[in-house]
């Protein structure tokens, strides 16, 4: 067992379920998509970005190509959730503005189903040589 | 398809990137710190109670907590923002504070420590040889070793405007590549060029790759880069130096390269100084710098025998040369040896014995030519000490110790580097010099001697310049007319264009038409188009013959005598 490879797998893994998790339910309500969920998905997305970095394969390009595409959506809905909560004026969010919010993660959390998908692939194509 | 490239390709990596993905590959340990350690800093922040002015419970949201964490980490520091902090939120910002630090100092600390790093910076500087092996947009040489001999190769072809790309095994030469102050850019490789990857690294697949040469210490090595070259693109040309006669024909099998070697070379210059003198010292005095004087002849005695010490590789050629001219030799080494027509004496050459059996007082001339400098210059002490009038040839290996041979005043030196050098650029820099060079020594004392008394007469006992003319449209565009139309002499042509009465100070050495060759014209020879002169003379008078050659006034004036205008105006006015 590679001790990296749990590592690596662990966190593109959880990318994309706290991904999920957020992005999960209808999507103009509020009370269904946490804060904090949106959060730690930027966050652990984030860390398997990095976690991409430099690899020369062909396939650690796609991984990297994904991961950069989930964490801009990520960061970019974490940014209008920010907006809308703090420098817009209102107490709550309207259907409308969450929506937007969790739409921008839904497509984060495609990116970041290719990028789950590569790994099943790379995982089953291995042969122990 | 496409129409097969006349470049032929072996499969290889792209340009290399690897010093991008080092960088990403060390800073990732870092990066994920300092998300990690950011990222349990806001959740903290969220988490623990803070209190508004009026004294309700108030959290942070993760934004706010960002924004504080942000201008914290960063030493900012603009306070507590929007309340003032509860005691919980004090104490979790004092932790923030230490983890914080730790994040940046680590990151910090890497970029540093990667900067620092051997790897990444030899890949960085990979990046910008490739860099501007691709960006080089006229021909180029590559030049495989940078020792004594690729010195002097890579500031001579660098003083007559070639372009070139070194390749060398020692780092440290490449540095000294920098410090060597070309006057063009020289991008140096420090690898094996006997590995085809490094020699394709250095531009070998390039379009503008002009030739290849092959100077490294390793005859092997040579041997390796003329193979790949031949084998890569076959249409290159390729110097290759080499020591060893049994690979001279391993090298002949790759196609037709040029091979140097020095010990060959020696005894055929000393075989021409043997019989024609006064044409070698012609071709040597015209082989040497611009500026050198005339060297002093070399009376190499005809009759008589010569004593040869050391029968390794040059004096093994030099006895060979020697016996095949009907010389009798003797030679003197510790190995001892046979050879046809040879008297050998086996012993150290250094010990009075050995010398005292050659019987130096009955020969004419002492070589010696061991591989060691001061054992050499030994030699010729002794030697000379027994018979002052002997005639002196010494083989002298590193240039540092060129004073010691200098106070010798030996007759006759061999260099292998300088004698390499000179060789290559000949080959390489200076074609036309190179065809000249091959039929003067073909010529006898009676061809070399007027064509001598002739430049030093007109150009002074320094080295005068020598440049080629091309009579072209691109070469000579305002002679065409005058060359198609009726005969124009070389002597018609070397006019001053203020003054058509005085002669430039020019001599022209050799005029090359299609595959014939007319070695030191007259004055009366006609020109044609399409040849092309080797021409010697002062550098003023050749900016005199490029003004003839380019200005059709000039060229009307110096030909004809007609005193016509420059300009449009005054030409059409003049022609009615």
């Amino acid at each position: 067992m590679n001790f990296e490879k749990v590592v690596f797998g662990f966190f593109v893994v959880l990318a994309a379920t706290l991904n999920f998790g957020f992005f999960i339910g209808p999507i103009d309500d509020p009370r269904v998509h946490n804060a904090f969920e949106l959060y730690s998905a930027v966050v652990i997305n984030l860390i398997a970005l990095v976690m991409k970095f430099g690899d020369r394969t062909q396939i650690g390009a796609v991984h990297l190509a994904t991961s950069l595409v989930a964490s801009l959506q990520l960061v970019a809905a974490g940014g209008l959730w920010a907006f809308y909560n703090n420098i817009s004026e209102g107490a709550a969010m309207t259907p409308e503005q969450i929506s937007s919010v969790v739409s921008l993660s839904g497509g984060a959390l495609f990116a970041n189903v290719i990028s789950v998908t590569l790994l099943v692939v790379e995982t089953v194509s291995f042969r122990r040589q | 398809m496409s129409s097969p490239s006349p470049v032929r390709r072996v499969s290889a990596e792209g340009p290399s990137t690897t010093a991008i993905f080092l960088v990403l590959r060390k800073m990732r340990a870092p990066l994920i710190v300092l998300i990690s350690l950011f990222a349990i800093s806001i959740l903290g922040l969220t988490i623990v109670p803070g209190q508004t002015i009026e004294g309700q419970v108030w959290r942070m949201d993760p934004f706010e907590a960002f924004y504080f964490m942000s201008y914290t980490a960063t030493t900012i520091g603009f306070g507590e923002i929007p309340y003032p902090f509860s005691a919980a939120q004090r104490a979790w910002v004092i932790v923030t504070i230490y983890l914080s630090v730790v994040a940046w100092a680590y990151a910090i600390g890497s970029v540093l420590a990667l900067l620092q790093d051997r790897g990444f910076r030899e890949a960085l500087g990979l990046q910008r040889f490739e860099r501007q092996v691709r960006r080089m947009r006229e021909p180029f040489l590559i030049l495989c070793g940078f020792g004594q001999a690729g010195e002097v190769v890579a500031r001579a072809l660098d003083a007559t405007d070639h372009r070139l790309v070194v390749v060398d095994r020692e780092g440290t030469r490449i540095e000294a590549l920098d410090l060597a102050a070309f006057r063009s850019d020289v991008p140096g490789l420090c690898g094996d060029a006997s590995d085809p990857h490094e020699l394709r690294r250095a531009g070998l697949d390039s379009p503008h790759c002009a030739g290849v040469i092959a100077l490294t210490n390793d005859d092997h090595a040579n041997l390796a880069i003329t193979m790949a070259t031949a084998l890569l693109r076959p249409e290159l040309p390729v110097v290759c130096r080499t020591l060893q006669d049994d690979l001279i024909d391993r090298i002949k099998a790759f196609g037709d390269p040029l091979i140097v070697d020095p010990f060959n070379l020696f005894g055929d210059e000393l075989v021409v100084a043997l019989r024609a003198p006064v044409t070698n010292r012609l071709t040597s005095w015209l082989t040497s710098d611009q500026g050198s004087p005339l060297p002093v002849q070399l009376d190499i005695p005809r009759h008589g025998r010569w004593v040869v010490a050391g029968y390794g590789r040059f004096g093994g050629h030099l006895a060979a040369d020697l016996v095949r001219n009907g010389i009798p030799v003797t030679v003197i080494d510790s190995k001892g040896g046979t050879g046809q027509g040879l008297e050998v004496i086996t012993g150290d050459p250094t010990s009075p014995q050995a010398l005292d059996a050659a019987d130096l007082d009955n020969a004419v001339a002492f070589a010696a030519a061991t591989d060691h400098d001061i054992t050499n210059l030994s030699l010729i002490v002794s030697a000379t000490s027994r018979n002052p009038g002997l005639f002196t040839v010494a083989r002298h290996n590193d240039p540092t110790n060129g004073p010691l041979f200098d106070a010798l005043h030996i007759d006759s030196v061999l260099m292998p580097t300088r004698l390499i050098a000179h060789e290559v650029l000949a080959r390489i820099g200076d074609p036309m010099m190179w065809l000249f060079v091959q039929n003067a020594q073909r010529r006898d004392d009676a061809w070399g001697q007027p064509l001598l008394d002739r430049l030093v007469a007109v150009c002074g006992e320094r080295r005068p310049e020598i440049w080629t003319v091309e009579l072209t449209d691109h070469g000579a565009p305002s002679l065409m007319d005058h060359i198609e139309a009726a005969d124009v002499t070389v002597a018609q042509l070397l006019k001053d264009p203020q003054d058509r009465q005085r002669d430039l100070e020019a001599v022209v050495l050799m005029i090359r038409r299609g595959q014939s060759v007319v070695m030191a014209p007259d004055d009366t020879q006609v020109l044609q188009v399409g040849d092309r002169l080797l021409v010697a003379g002062r550098g003023y008078d050749r900016r005199n013959l490029d003004t003839t050659l380019c200005v059709p006034a000039a060229a009307e004036y110096v030909i004809t005598g007609a005193q016509v205008g420059a300009s449009w105006i005054w030409r059409t006015l003049a022609d009615r």
